[in-house]
């Protein structure tokens, strides 16, 4: 009985989760290496240092949602995640307006309607928010996409938190790799995710003792993991950003996209323009 | 928020933490992520009041998500744009500084970041008649310099008076002191101390650098966490407050050298700018 319990359910609920999901196939080819992503239970990590366009594409996203079907978007729901307070509400006004054939204060409110912003100042309140994240999926059938910017923003505050245990300095964050994973499975949603990269390059070509870092053959952005073992665990597709230094344009990044499971890679050239990102 | 303690939230008494400390539950996160069967079975606590209890500490604790037409009404009428007095800066920054906002000036030693804070300061509390907090943490500004700058734009003795009484400066020779300072600033403005010529705007910072450069290098953590915290504390304060946010920094980059070091703060001031402004690029 007390099993069963457990896995009871109400009738909303139950429709809540599997219904009324649509699916995000469409919501940007060019970031996936494998043909079928993104499907429900997908977990992205935007990883690069800063100034490469990860948040930039973030907002491609969001925008690429929100946006009524008539004019291109695909009409649900998003919940952003900032940890960093580094949501620019007027950025995103800019890029919604100039992607809408008639941006009118009425579209541009009712496509703002679609989006909630979550500010956590903590990882201990992104744990509890994320927690109480439950009942507003439930509530908002048609939130289809969780877009987390950045989960590495408490990493140094963490560490300090954390006294010489390596355990305790990561366990927070471990549980909300957990919890994130669960959401996304039971929700049927995509989460992107944005880490900094904050470990510099080494000067030496030998590599260090215990490192394990992925090597990918024609890319420039060495990837050095540094968060916990449990959130490099349920990360399913990694997309490596950098700034192309030496193109004649001066505004080209690049990103690389890997299916850890299949290994495919893929890269991709894009600019950030006055309407967002634009791939080349 | 964190440890559980009676009249945290109602229906928290002082039973029930006892019991739940004695079971190894002394945290709220410890009680949220804690499996409240298991719990109501070991502890001899109704399950019901449990799962209620997670209710009103989540409630409590966790944070509210916002709808984004709401938030984007409430920028409207909330942001100002605050011009620097400098034309061709005004157009790099998009018509000045936004209130809101945290704006980063870099750039070597001896490139002109504190002339440009003077004239801020000096502009939004003259041209613009608002109130400006200086904070000083390497002695740049000397009254006679802002005092200069007030000259140049009027005679009137009695405006520059005006001016400079709207400048409070502070001084904050180290990261302690410096969050100390964030934190009566709070204090202050959430009493409602209002002062008679205007509200404040502008909140500069001159400059970072010179506070966190001491505690960063080698492989101490603390050093970065005490500037993750700085910025933390910069940006809520710019967005709580509704104030532009102005501090200067260093752009070096240091190359410690070994594998896994993190960057000298140059690369990390990219954690919690938004627009930096190099003093050098504009004509």
């Amino acid at each position: 009985m007390c099993s069963d319990f457990h896995r009871a359910e109400s009738g909303t609920e139950l429709l809540a989760r599997l219904e009324g999901r649509s699916s995000l196939k469409e919501i940007e080819p060019h970031l996936f290496a494998d043909e079928e992503s993104p499907v429900h239970g997908d977990i992205l990590e935007f990883h690069g240092p800063e100034g490469t366009g990860k948040t930039e594409m973030l907002y491609h996203l969001t925008a690429r949602c929100i946006l009524p079907k008539s004019e291109g978007g695909l009409e649900v729901e998003v919940v952003f995640i900032d940890t960093d307070y580094h949501f620019d509400m007027l950025r995103l006004v800019t890029v919604l307006e100039h992607r809408l054939s008639q941006s009118s204060e009425e579209i541009i409110k009712r496509c703002l309607g679609r989006l909630f912003l979550v500010y956590c100042s903590s990882s201990t309140q992104l744990l509890l928010t994320l927690c109480s994240l439950e009942a507003m999926l439930c509530s908002h059938p048609s939130v289809c996409l969780l877009i987390l910017d950045s989960l590495s923003a408490f990493y140094w505050i963490d560490r300090i938190n954390g006294g010489e245990s390596v355990n305790l300095q990561e366990s927070t964050l471990k549980k909300c790799s957990q919890l994130l994973e669960k959401l996304v499975n039971e929700y049927r949603l995509v989460l992107f995710a944005t880490t900094q990269s904050i470990m510099q390059k080494t000067s030496h070509p030998e590599e260090g003792p215990s490192c394990a870092f992925n090597r990918l053959s024609d890319v420039d952005v060495d990837y050095r993991p540094y968060l916990c073992k449990a959130w490099q665990q349920v990360v399913k597709h990694r997309i490596l950003f950098s700034k192309q230094n030496d193109s004649k344009a001066g505004n080209q990044f690049s990103l690389v996209s890997r299916h850890l499971k299949s290994n495919n890679l893929k890269k991709h050239f894009f600019t950030i323009g006055e309407s967002g990102v634009e791939f080349c | 928020m964190g440890v559980l303690r009676a009249g945290l939230c109602p229906g928290l008494t002082q039973d029930m933490v006892q019991i739940l400390r004695s079971r190894g539950i002394k945290t709220v996160v410890d009680l949220v992520s804690a499996d409240l069967e298991e719990v109501a079975q070991k502890c001899g606590l109704s399950y019901k009041a449990l799962v209620a209890l997670r209710r009103v500490l989540l409630a409590q604790f966790s944070a509210f998500p916002f709808n984004g037409a709401d938030l984007y009404e409430e920028l409207k009428t909330s942001t100002a744009i605050l011009s620097t007095g400098v034309g061709s800066l005004d157009k790099l920054l998009d018509a000045g500084l936004y209130t809101g906002e945290v704006t980063e000036i870099a750039g070597a030693p001896g490139s002109g970041k504190t002339q440009v804070c003077l004239c801020v300061a000096a502009n939004v509390a003259h041209g613009l008649q608002q109130n400006v907090l200086y904070i000083d943490s390497n002695g740049g500004l000397t009254a006679s310099r802002i005092l200069q700058l007030l000259q140049a734009r009027t005679p009137d003795e009695e405006e520059q008076a005006g001016a400079l009484q709207r400048i409070q400066v502070v001084r904050a020779f180290d990261i302690f002191q410096m969050l100390d300072v964030l934190q009566d600033l709070r204090g202050a403005v959430s009493q409602q101390v209002r002062s008679s010529s205007g509200t404040l705007k502008v909140v500069v910072v001159d400059s970072v650098a010179a506070v966190v450069a001491p505690l960063l290098g080698g492989q101490q953590r603390e050093g970065l966490a005490l500037m993750m915290q700085l910025a933390r504390e910069l940006k809520t304060l710019a967005r709580d407050l509704s104030v532009a946010v102005l501090p200067t920094g260093c752009q070096e980059t240091v190359d410690l050298g070994s594998w896994g070091t993190p960057a000298f703060q140059g690369d990390h001031k990219g954690h919690w700018e938004q627009s930096p402004v190099f003093p050098g690029d504009h004509t």
